[in-house]
């Protein structure tokens, strides 16, 4: 195996690592970190595909997964907890962590077998399936979650998972770095603003059921 | 350099709703509302100058248009000019609002511009970015009475809408890595060869995109932000924000060639009616009005996408439909606004004896509630008929039974609900007349005329380019 190949699966099992320790975990703190990781292994990702293409756009991509989704908005969520002077467990999350942990193993399973079946000839890069896993767990994630907070980690995650499929994939995608900034932007505006007014109206980030938003 | 009429309509159009996003931000006077109106009345008359001139083509590496985007930035232009002048009311009735008024019209002009960049530019990235835009745009727009509620439908609009683009984003990898460009208007005259990889990217966009057009099960946004948003803008999300999206997602449906393959078109025809038939179900159990108009879009774009998985001339009718749909349902989301502001209330048992209280809105409410259910003489009732005429004539005679079911059954409950509501006795006898609410009927009329307008009569200029939008798909006109 060459050592290109060898860093990109060491790296790609890191990634893997993190997205079932997101689904595992209900501390917050620890999530705002673990997404903060699973960027920088992206951003190691990206930045040795750039070095070894010598491509600028994948070393912008480079930049701005670190940049913004290691160290930015990681600092900015961690200041929202704080901001909300809320306790650092979902209150929801806490008592199915081993239900979610065991549906993102089943998850990840489920995917990376799919993805042999049906695209693995298209795509025969190592490590191939990953994008694929990492897109279903954080869809997952969003769609099990009751806290914003976990939420936004979600769609970094998600944010992520479109990142390494393009630069595996696709690293000469038209206007792809235009696109992921636009995802920051995105991902800014979520945890920059309307976290900030819904912690002005409710003062929680867990999301309860209204009855206006019933049926 | 400027040579010709579309190119500089096209820069009009980019650079009307723009001016007017910054100029609304000016803090001086009345500034911010007459840039709105200004903006958004040039944006229309652009948009009616590419229908009259029948533009068609593109100009520049990046922008173009055809039949289908001459029609659907008249409709967006139309629907971004009547909410600009109807917001005027909407906002002097709120109370301690979370946005100023400079900022409220600079969004608003925003999303306008998001939507119409979206219709503009030939590259699907380029697409792609201008839906996601439209995310950024109205998403605090949504919370601007600043209730508990209206934060979380922002939030879950936000989550869920771009949870959904990034599938799309998925489908344009997918399809870039298989033919190598993102040229819409390439890939529409050159079809590539029908690769699993080209067909699973059409499959992704429906569930990305459809995320956004509201298609069932990734619709659960759609009613909270229809609902929490101020009706001005309520308006302009199930007008013209759906079909836009729809409209992204015919860019790369297109790319399969006419016809389609047939698991594709299932595909498309399954989520379709499912979707037509869980609005129409669940629009019946609702107790604010405003929720059941947004299950009433979320019915209609499922007809809509079941006219184009049809083809032929349902196609035509789906086209028909989303634009008639589009100046109805705006006009019944104004009609909203103004009983909100009269009432207070968004519950439809609390509401009653509009007749007398509030005649003209009343009136309206109706009309505009007979003209969103297809209604005839309406032109969503040629939509729907064009549409079960297409299925009928492919011999999808189930298809065709469980589209009238769905049109039935949301016929009944809108406009049940809405009778009680207007015709309804209060137990203190006939309300007077509450004439400060009763105000700004002008664009609703103005509205429900349109709708009737494209059932009755064909109109010049948009009938043919909408005849000629349909052929681009394969779709016939009768």
């Amino acid at each position: 195996m060459d050592p290109s190949a060898e860093l990109v699966a060491l790296v790609g099992i890191g990634i893997l690592l993190t997205a079932l320790f997101l689904q595992s975990e209900s501390f917050v703190g620890p999530l705002v970190r673990g997404i903060a990781l699973q960027s920088l292994f992206i951003g190691l990702l990206l930045g040795w595909l750039a070095w070894s293409q010598r491509s600028v756009d994948l070393a912008l991509l480079a930049v701005l997964a670190v940049g913004v989704r290691a160290v930015f908005i990681p600092w900015v969520l961690d200041r929202q907890i704080r901001a909300f002077r809320w306790r650092l467990r979902e209150v929801h999350a806490a008592q199915r962590v081993t239900g979610h942990a065991l549906a993102a193993v089943a998850l990840a399973i489920v995917a990376w077998f799919v993805f042999q079946e049906t695209l693995s000839t298209i795509f025969p890069q190592p490590g191939g399936a990953l994008p694929f896993v990492l897109l279903a767990e954080g869809l997952l994630m969003l769609a099990t979650r009751g806290n914003t907070i976990v939420q936004v980690i979600g769609y970094l995650e998600e944010e992520n998972a479109v990142v390494y499929a393009g630069a595996l994939f696709a690293p000469h995608f038209p206007l792809f770095v235009e696109v992921v900034v636009f995802l920051d932007v995105l991902g800014v505006v979520l945890v920059g603003v309307i976290l900030s007014i819904q912690r002005d109206v409710t003062g929680t980030p867990e999301q309860g059921s209204l009855e206006e938003l019933s049926g | 350099m400027i040579t010709s009429f579309p190119q500089l309509a096209l820069l009009l159009l980019l650079a009307g709703p723009s001016a007017a996003a910054v100029l609304a931000l000016v803090p001086v006077g009345d500034v911010s509302r007459l840039a709105a109106r200004g903006g958004s009345i040039l944006s229309v008359a652009t948009a009616v100058g590419l229908l009259v001139s029948r533009a068609s083509g593109r100009w520049g590496a990046f922008l173009g248009v055809d039949a289908l985007s001459d029609v659907l930035l008249f409709t967006v232009t139309s629907i971004y000019a009547t909410s600009a002048w109807y917001s005027d009311l909407y906002l002097r009735a709120i109370h301690r609002p979370f946005l100023t008024p400079q900022v409220y019209y600079a969004l608003l002009s925003a999303f306008a511009f998001t939507m119409i960049a979206a219709l503009l530019v030939t590259d699907l990235g380029l697409m792609w970015i201008g839906i996601e835009a439209t995310t950024v745009a109205s998403a605090l727009l949504i919370v601007l009475e600043r209730r508990p509620s209206s934060v979380e439908a922002a939030w879950r609009y936000t989550l869920i809408a771009s949870a959904g683009l990034t599938i799309a984003l998925f489908a344009l990898l997918l399809l870039y890595t298989d033919t190598g460009t993102l040229d819409a208007y390439r890939l529409a005259s050159t079809p590539p060869a029908l690769t699993l990889p080209v067909e699973m990217a059409v499959a992704l966009a429906l569930v990305g995109y459809g995320t956004k057009v509201g298609l069932f099960p990734m619709h659960t946004w759609l009613p909270d932000a229809h609902s929490e948003a101020p009706s001005p803008i309520s308006a302009m999300f199930s007008g013209v924000l759906l079909p836009t999206a729809l409209y992204a997602f015919l860019r790369v449906y297109r790319v399969l060639g006419s016809p389609a393959p047939a698991a594709v078109r299932d595909l498309l025809l399954t989520f379709g009616l499912l979707t037509a038939l869980v609005g129409a179900f669940l629009l019946q159990r609702q107790r604010s009005y405003k929720r059941m108009l947004a299950y009433s879009s979320m019915e209609v774009m499922g007809l809509a996408v079941t006219g184009i998985a049809i083809g032929g001339i349902a196609l035509y009718g789906a086209l028909i439909l989303l634009v008639a749909h589009a100046f109805a349902k705006s006009a019944a989301f104004y009609c909203a606004g103004n009983v909100l502001r009269e009432t207070g209330t968004t519950r439809i048992d609390a509401v009653r004896d509009l007749r007398d209280r509030m005649p003209r809105t009343g009136t309206a409410w109706v009309l505009s509630s007979l003209a969103v259910t297809g209604a005839p003489p309406f032109g969503t009732f040629v939509g729907e008929l064009l549409i079960v005429v297409g299925a009928l004539a492919v011999g999808a005679v189930w298809v065709a039974a469980l589209f009238v079911l769905a049109i039935l059954v949301a016929f009944l409950g809108v406009n049940g609900q809405v009778g009680r509501m207007v015709f309804g006795e209060t137990a203190d006898g006939p309300s007077p007349p509450a004439n400060a609410a009763d105000r700004g009927t002008g664009v609703i009329y103005v509205n429900i005329a349109f709708a009737l307008a494209l059932g009755v009569a064909s109109l010049p200029y948009l009938s043919p380019a909408l005849r000629a939008a349909a052929a681009l798909f394969g779709g016939g006109a009768p």
